[in-house]
């Protein structure tokens, strides 16, 4: 007995040291919980705990001021580890710990956000881009800055069908790749002639070449593949090594590192593969953005791809850091406008405020909109040699400046 | 009037139940009150240092780990599936509290009564498997449940998983302190009932069934049969706290219920202690203790703390067996019987008594049975009258001992029939023929290592019961209880036929080889048997002992027993024996009365 009440306070002063903040430092703090796969996925942890702790460290080197008192921000990591009984239970020690914000990559939002709700917390979702994820009529408090698969899947549609190609629509069985079919069959759904097969790529196969041939035999003459970055890659190199010179476009997974360390015995694989993605410039040019991509090298060094350009290391721009870093901006400027943390008034304030995103562009919400990426945002990019430019057959892309990728 | 009796009735119940308890109250028993006191009133004592939600879910835990002991503990078979019943009650609750507007409580017993089928099916399968197939299948099984959660969004949720709405807990808003309070006080009910499984006949049973299968089956131990339920009531537990804790999460998340949470189960088991009631309990806050640990770790080293916590359990786990498995709760036990020993119990007994003895005859016709082109039983005919010792002799190879397995179930014969008196028993089980009066001993003394001289007979007197089922043993019924008081008086009689009653709270390894014979013949008595098979007791027995088991032979003949006995000693068979029958390559060569008589 004497055990186990020795190990019930040794258990509750370890607990001491976690995160409990004082009364008197609450009032002054706003606390921004980054809830994200460090442990599971950590490029997408860290790219979006960089982007929250870099715009906290640029906001408390300012003075932030509201309602005539001062504030801190604070940014408490947790590891949601891609389970949604950990983001439920991350969100409650957010509550506990008065968070005023929560920026997530999306993993157990359809559980999380009723509780975060009840305390009036915004959420943030700056990675995932499913459909139903965020709803301002049934989750007032759920946002998002990141593209949506909607307007990914719609925006490959309207830039792959003037080809005349005749597509092989390729998805993978997780969530992700699942998530995605759905938004390629909406996308396609009016156009059937442009689709010349569905397929769905098994994750853990080591292989792929039986799927890759099923397209090629379906009179394919381009794949989209909506997959995670090691099946993307193992497609790629199942139609290369066949001799298939097919175009490939896919989504964001496209620009990971990881699918070009698995060919970087092969660079002329990855030359040709097209992805979609957010843009990283706006109208006001690429100045905004290497403003940005500047100060994250200083506060985190440069992310290195792993593989090299005409000789040159290859880097990976934090283009989704910066969804992270605008959303706390708004934050910021919601606190400001609701005069302090008062949690219904910031989430209230989300709605009206607005800000310059990292690349320029103006970022907001409003009650009818908690998407801060428009469809339109998403732009097309194009490998060669290990980096990737712009395309120039579409609108919106050929505008675009290619970001700097070699150091 | 008739109110009045019953109350009168229910009174006396009640008193005898509270003496009862009373009687078996123990040190550990005081100790386990004040653990669950004190668990009951930690979240206040603690002030929020540990959230509410975090305890809940160790609660739940240390729940299904509980569950696990049933079969751990008390069957000794390491099941790796705890955390597949878990997850199996989790998501039929998530689907039936989304489904329906049933209330929360409801949701949850559904759940754990499909964990419980799947037990069942699970039980089945591995009933007769030794403990590594054991734990190779329901490894395997775990992995099953978490490939199907993985490959069937609808059944899962998907990554997002299965949202569950949250609904009024015994009338009560569910936060996280009532669900504590609720794991708590479930878990203690379930080590109470694993007490009360772990003393009664299925507990015994069990014991006895994982320390020497071969032994407990001539005893008429239903080994499968109890495997069975044990994995059912332990996926039915484990089951019911999935059920819960997904109300907790207020998600059905698929990846919580992987490979990982039925071996950090089994960790918590094995190292808290799989024998005593609270040990998972124990283990569950020592896992989390390991958390902390990992914590730290993956703090200095710059990474997840989930990469160091399986490693840290494993290596826990590691120097726990190879340091002679002993867990926390019972090296604390033994450390405190050091100091304050426990009194002993055979004082306490009420006065042997015998049961009324069964006269029967056994008849056995034309037995054969061939191994391939071999004939090891052919023909061979007896029958053993009420009373007297039939002798059965002959060289090695002669089918002496395949004889006394065909007559006790063991192998099947090829042609013949068995009648013990009008009742046929040739297709009958081993277990079936102890309760119809039948049993037989081992030639090579097994015993049941872990329990003691009284205990073995104990496990005898299960076959005569009537009223020492699973659900009896745990509310403790006035019947039971009065079924068990006869039982000890049998027990306690038939070790005093073989002069062990001096021995009863002995463990059975202390026992001398010819001590452990004769305990193992008066576990056979304990079954109150009318005809008794033994095979070669007189096997390395000093003189003073043979004497010892001319007497015992002669007292069972007094009492009506029908004996068959399968001796190399002739001497002995001289002495005992009342006819003897020569076999010779499978047939009975002669049939002769004892010449000394």
């Amino acid at each position: 007995m004497r055990a186990t009440a020795t190990v019930l306070v040794a258990l509750s002063f370890v607990a001491t040291g976690c995160g409990h903040s004082s009364s008197a430092s609450k009032q002054q703090t706003i606390l921004v919980v980054v809830d994200a796969p460090f442990s599971q996925s950590p490029y997408i942890g860290n790219t979006i705990g960089n982007g929250v702790r870099l715009a906290a460290e640029q906001l408390n080197a300012q003075t932030l001021s509201a309602g005539g008192a001062n504030y801190r921000l604070r940014v408490l990591r947790l590891d949601n580890a891609l389970s949604p009984a950990k983001a439920v239970a991350d969100t409650r020690r957010a509550l506990r710990e008065h968070a005023t914000a929560i920026v997530t990559d999306g993993t157990g939002v359809d559980a999380t956000w009723r509780l975060a709700n009840s305390k009036h917390i915004p959420i943030c979702i700056a990675y995932q881009g499913g459909g139903g994820l965020v709803n301002p009529q049934t989750r007032p408090n759920v946002f998002r800055i990141a593209p949506t698969d909607h307007g990914l899947a719609f925006r490959l549609a309207e830039y792959l069908v003037p080809k005349r190609l005749k597509i092989a629509l390729l998805a993978d069985d997780s969530d992700y790749g699942q998530e995605g079919k759905a938004a390629l069959a909406d996308a396609f759904r009016t156009l059937p002639k442009s689709v010349a097969a569905r397929i769905t790529l098994p994750s853990s196969a080591s292989d792929l070449a039986p799927q890759v041939l099923q397209a090629r035999r379906s009179g394919a003459t381009a794949l989209l593949v909506w997959a995670q970055a090691p099946a993307l890659a193992k497609t790629i190199v199942a139609a290369r090594s066949a001799g298939w010179s097919v175009p490939i476009y896919t989504t964001p997974a496209g620009e990971d590192p990881f699918v070009r360390q698995q060919l970087a015995d092969h660079p002329s694989w990855v030359d040709g593969l097209t992805f979609a993605s957010g843009r990283m410039t706006a109208e006001l040019g690429p100045a905004p953005w290497a403003t940005f991509e500047a100060a994250y090298e200083t506060a985190f060094g440069t992310t290195t791809v792993g593989v090299k350009s005409h000789g040159r290391p290859v880097i990976a721009p934090p283009d989704y850091a910066m969804y992270p870093y605008d959303f706390v901006n708004l934050l910021a400027a919601a606190v400001q406008q609701a005069k302090g943390t008062n949690p219904a008034k910031v989430l209230a304030a989300l709605n009206q405020v607005s800000t310059h995103g990292a690349n320029g562009d103006e970022r907001g919400f409003n009650e009818r909109n908690h998407e801060g990426v428009v469809d339109d945002d998403v732009y097309f990019a194009r490998f060669s040699h290990m980096v990737f430019r712009p395309v120039r057959d579409d609108p919106l892309s050929s505008t675009l400046p290619q970001i700097n990728q070699v150091r | 009037m008739s109110a009045q009796a019953t109350a009168v009735r229910t009174g006396t119940a009640v008193r005898e139940a509270v003496a009862t308890a009373r009687q078996s109250w123990t040190d550990s028993a005081t100790a386990a009150g004040v653990a669950v006191g004190l668990a009951v009133i930690a979240p206040f004592v603690l002030g929020g240092l540990i959230a509410n939600d975090s305890l809940a879910s160790g609660a739940y835990l240390a729940l299904a780990a509980t569950g696990l002991g049933l079969c751990v503990g008390l069957a000794g078979v390491p099941s790796l599936a705890q955390g597949a019943f878990v997850g199996t009650g989790a998501f039929v609750a998530a689907h039936v509290l989304r489904d329906t507007q049933l209330p929360a409580e409801l949701c949850a017993l559904i759940g754990a009564i499909a964990a419980a089928g799947l037990g069942t099916a699970a039980g089945f399968a591995v009933r007769s498997l030794d403990s590594v197939r054991v734990a190779v299948g329901t490894w395997l099984l775990t992995w099953l449940v978490a490939l199907a959660l993985g490959a069937l969004p609808w059944l899962s949720g998907g990554a997002q998983g299965l949202v569950v709405p949250t609904r009024r807990l015994f009338g009560l808003n569910p936060t996280p302190l009532v669900h504590y309070e609720l794991g708590v006080v479930l878990t203690g009910l379930c080590a109470l009932g694993l007490v009360a499984l772990r003393r009664g006949p299925f507990g015994l049973d069990l014991a006895a069934a994982s320390q020497h299968r071969g032994a407990a089956a001539a005893l008429g131990v239903p080994m499968e049969r109890l495997r069975v339920v044990a994995f059912a009531a332990s996926a039915f537990v484990g089951g019911l706290a999935g059920g819960l804790a997904v109300q907790l999460d207020i998600v059905a998340d698929p990846t919580a219920y992987g490979p990982l949470l039925s071996f950090e189960l089994l960790v918590a088991v094995l190292v808290g202690g799989a024998a005593a009631a609270f040990g998972p309990s124990v283990g569950v806050i020592v896992l989390g203790l390991i958390s902390l640990a990992a914590r730290a770790l993956g703090a200095l080293a710059g990474v997840s703390a989930s990469r160091f916590q399986p490693m840290l359990e494993a290596l826990l786990l590691l120097a726990v067996l190879t340091t002679g498995g002993y867990a926390f709760v019972p090296a604390a036990i033994r450390a405190a019987r050091r100091f304050r020993p426990a009194p002993p119990r055979a004082s306490r007994r009420t006065a042997a008594a015998a049961p009324p003895s069964r006269r029967e005859t056994l008849r056995a016709h034309d037995l054969a049975k061939h191994f391939g082109a071999v004939s090891a039983v052919d023909g061979v005919s007896l029958e053993l009258q009420p009373g007297t010792v039939t002798a059965l002799v002959g060289p090695n190879g002669s089918g002496k001992t395949t004889v006394l397995r065909l007559l006790s179930g063991a192998l099947p014969p090829d042609d013949g029939a068995i009648y013990l008196g009008r009742q046929e028993l040739t297709s009958l089980t081993t277990a079936e023929r102890v309760r119809a009066g039948l049993v037989r001993t081992l030639q090579s003394r097994p015993f049941f290592g872990e329990l003691s001289v009284f205990e073995h007979a104990l496990v005898g007197t299960n076959r005569t019961r009537r009223y020492g089922g699973t659900v009896r043993t745990l509310v403790s019924t006035p019947l039971f209880r009065a079924e068990n008081r006869i039982a000890e008086a049998h027990a306690f009689a038939a070790l005093e036929t073989v002069g062990l009653a001096r021995e009863a709270d002995r463990p059975a390894s202390e026992l001398t080889g010819s001590g452990r014979e004769r305990l193992m013949i008066a576990a056979a008595l304990a079954t109150n048997p009318a005809v008794l098979l033994v095979d070669e007791p007189s096997a390395g027995a000093a003189p003073e002992d043979l004497e010892l088991l001319k007497a015992i032979f002669t007292r069972l003949k007094t009492d009506g027993l029908a004996i068959l006995l399968v001796e190399h000693n002739l001497a002995f068979v001289r002495a005992v024996a009342d006819q003897v029958l020569a076999l010779e390559l499978g047939r009975v060569a002669s049939r002769e009365p004892n010449p000394r008589l």
